[in-house]
């Protein structure tokens, strides 16, 4: 059995993803014809992904390698953003069991009034994945891995009651609510919003961001960032105009290809998602529920991009200059999961969100630089993508740096690291603050919107 | 051939999903149209070939072209009169 199973495993995620994918299919009751064409676009999705980070590379590797000789900084971690490392995570060879282990938790609580949240979202089931997979390296052990994402998604689901008015209040959409783990990070931040209260006048500052977007709009296409990013790495690396521009014209590919390559994970994964979301709605007719849904209902706020733009500079500013920073921030310069989630601690005051962002960025950029070894081990397990020898991947902006971090230590008590326990200690006394500060500002929401 | 666009935050997974759950619903009710899902980053580029725009993320400004709102796809609340009312806007 032993033999079959790393048989299949030895064939590389493009071959073995698409084998579980059929098999998943099926069960799920998909037609084989539908099953078949999900599992081989799942097996391009990856391969697809693959190409794209070995273009990037070619392209990328020499400069950033040039960029750490010319100017000392030992940035040897490049920041590939999120879908390259979406693509490792549903690359582990556990990955699909954290479907099962999300929707059963999630109906637990739901019968046992735990909460109100139905989450729907069976996309971000990849985050989990990915927490798993990180703990997993750290400590050596399958079972911490899938116990922290089973924390991971009691937590979201806990944090969707707890901001579900707030965001109802801000967009107007009832019934929703955003049980992703991106807004995690509230945890770290409502505190310190909180100590702004006591700046005098920063309640009162009114910023017109709609009409700033409108300026700064451009800066958040994703070609358009990545062509200044190049530049920005070109500068450094001395590069003479023409590698300059060819450079930063590369990058501008990257970074638009990515997301393109990702959709098909999507496409490939939409028919499973479907269906348990159907398995999951049948089970709770009639119960006042709040539907769990992805982070977009949230883009149309211009506060977001606003911040992610308006951060870029800090963030590269930040890398360079922050003792023990190790990453080169590329992908994932556009910090949307900080973004997303101060807008709904700092109820959209963007001088706020700009004051936590700068506080927030090197908890993001040194989380990145603690899971890089994990993040690249994986990726060079799962083979197909090859890293350069002396580089590394990691992802600047992940959603729930603090979270991750504070449970992979504490997991990693079975290793003898006894220092995990005392940032645990820390993140749960900060929790208690949080859960109780939100509670009172969902009844004021909730008085706001005439409920109760 | 209408062309109805999908926007979110990636251009990814929530539009993705809206888009083929439409593409889906006008397939069943043989309208004929184009579905894109995309970043809504870019939103102005698309926007430009696009004739209804299904937003996911409620915003304050005007594209010029009818738009509904992508939710009830995602939560299947009202989403039939939802579709009901972008069959409306397609048959103009």
């Amino acid at each position: 059995m032993k033999e079959v199973i790393n048989y299949i495993l030895d064939l590389g995620p493009a071959v073995f993803l698409p084998l579980i994918m059929i098999i998943v299919g099926l069960i799920v009751r998909m037609k084989f014809s539908t099953a078949f064409s999900s599992a081989l676009t799942l097996g391009v999705a990856f391969l697809g992904m693959s190409v794209v980070i070995d273009f990037m590379f070619d392209a990328i590797g020499p400069a950033s390698e040039a960029f750490v000789n010319n100017t000392g900084l030992q940035l040897n971690i490049l920041d590939l953003g999120w879908p390259p490392n979406a693509a490792i995570a549903w690359a582990w060879p556990y990955a699909f069991f954290m479907f099962p282990i999300q929707i059963v938790i999630n109906l637990l609580m739901l019968g046992f009034n735990k909460t109100n949240c139905l989450n729907l979202d069976l996309w971000n089931v990849w985050n989990k994945i990915f927490t798993a997979v990180i703990v997993s390296g750290i400590t050596n052990s399958l079972a911490m891995g899938f116990i922290v994402a089973s924390i991971e998604v009691v937590l979201e689901l806990k944090n969707a009651d707890l901001t579900q008015k707030q965001i109802q209040r801000m967009t107007g959409i009832p019934g929703i609510a955003l049980p992703h783990s991106m807004a995690l990070t509230a945890v770290v931040l409502a505190p310190i919003n909180r100590l702004l209260d006591f700046i005098p006048g920063l309640k009162n500052v009114e910023i017109d961001a709609e009409s700033l977007k409108e300026k700064l709009g451009i800066f958040g296409e994703n070609h358009v960032m990545g062509f200044i990013i190049g530049i920005f790495i070109a500068l450094f690396a001395k590069y003479d105009l023409k590698s300059t521009l060819t450079l930063a014209v590369q990058a501008a590919t990257a970074l638009t290809l990515f997301p393109m390559v990702a959709t098909l994970f999507m496409k490939a994964l939409a028919p499973i998602s479907d269906a348990a979301g159907e398995f999951m709605k049948k089970r709770f007719p009639g119960k006042e529920i709040y539907i769990g849904l992805d982070w977009p209902f949230l883009a149309g706020q211009p506060e977001v991009w606003v911040t992610c733009i308006l951060l870029v500079p800090v963030i590269l500013l930040m890398a360079v200059i922050l003792p023990g920073n190790g990453v080169l921030p590329f992908g994932g310069i556009l910090n949307i999961c900080f973004a997303a989630t101060a807008l709904i601690v700092c109820n959209k005051n963007l001088v706020r969100m700009l004051i936590l962002g700068v506080i927030a960025t090197p908890l993001y950029l040194y989380v990145g630089t603690a899971f890089a070894p994990h993040i690249t081990n994986l990726a060079r397990q799962v083979g197909t993508i090859d890293i350069p020898a002396n580089q590394m991947i990691t992802w600047n902006g992940m959603e729930a740096p603090e979270f991750r971090y504070v449970f992979s230590r504490a997991a990693n008590i079975i290793n003898g690291d006894y220092f995990g326990l005392v940032l645990l200690a820390g993140y749960i006394a900060l929790y208690i603050w949080y859960f109780k500060h939100m509670k009172a500002r969902e009844a004021e929401a909730a008085k706001d919107l005439g409920l109760s | 051939m209408k062309t109805i666009i999908v926007a979110c935050g990636s251009g990814v997974a929530t539009s993705q999903t809206v888009a083929s759950k439409v593409d889906k619903l006008c397939k069943e009710r043989k309208i004929p149209a184009k579905v894109m899902a995309v970043d809504i980053k870019s939103l102005e580029q698309n926007i430009r070939i696009a004739d209804v725009y299904i937003s996911i993320a409620p915003s304050y400004k005007d594209y010029g072209i009818p738009t509904i709102s992508g939710i009830p796809f995602l939560t299947g609340v009202g989403m039939e009169e939802t579709m009901d009312q972008l069959e409306e806007i397609l048959k103009k």
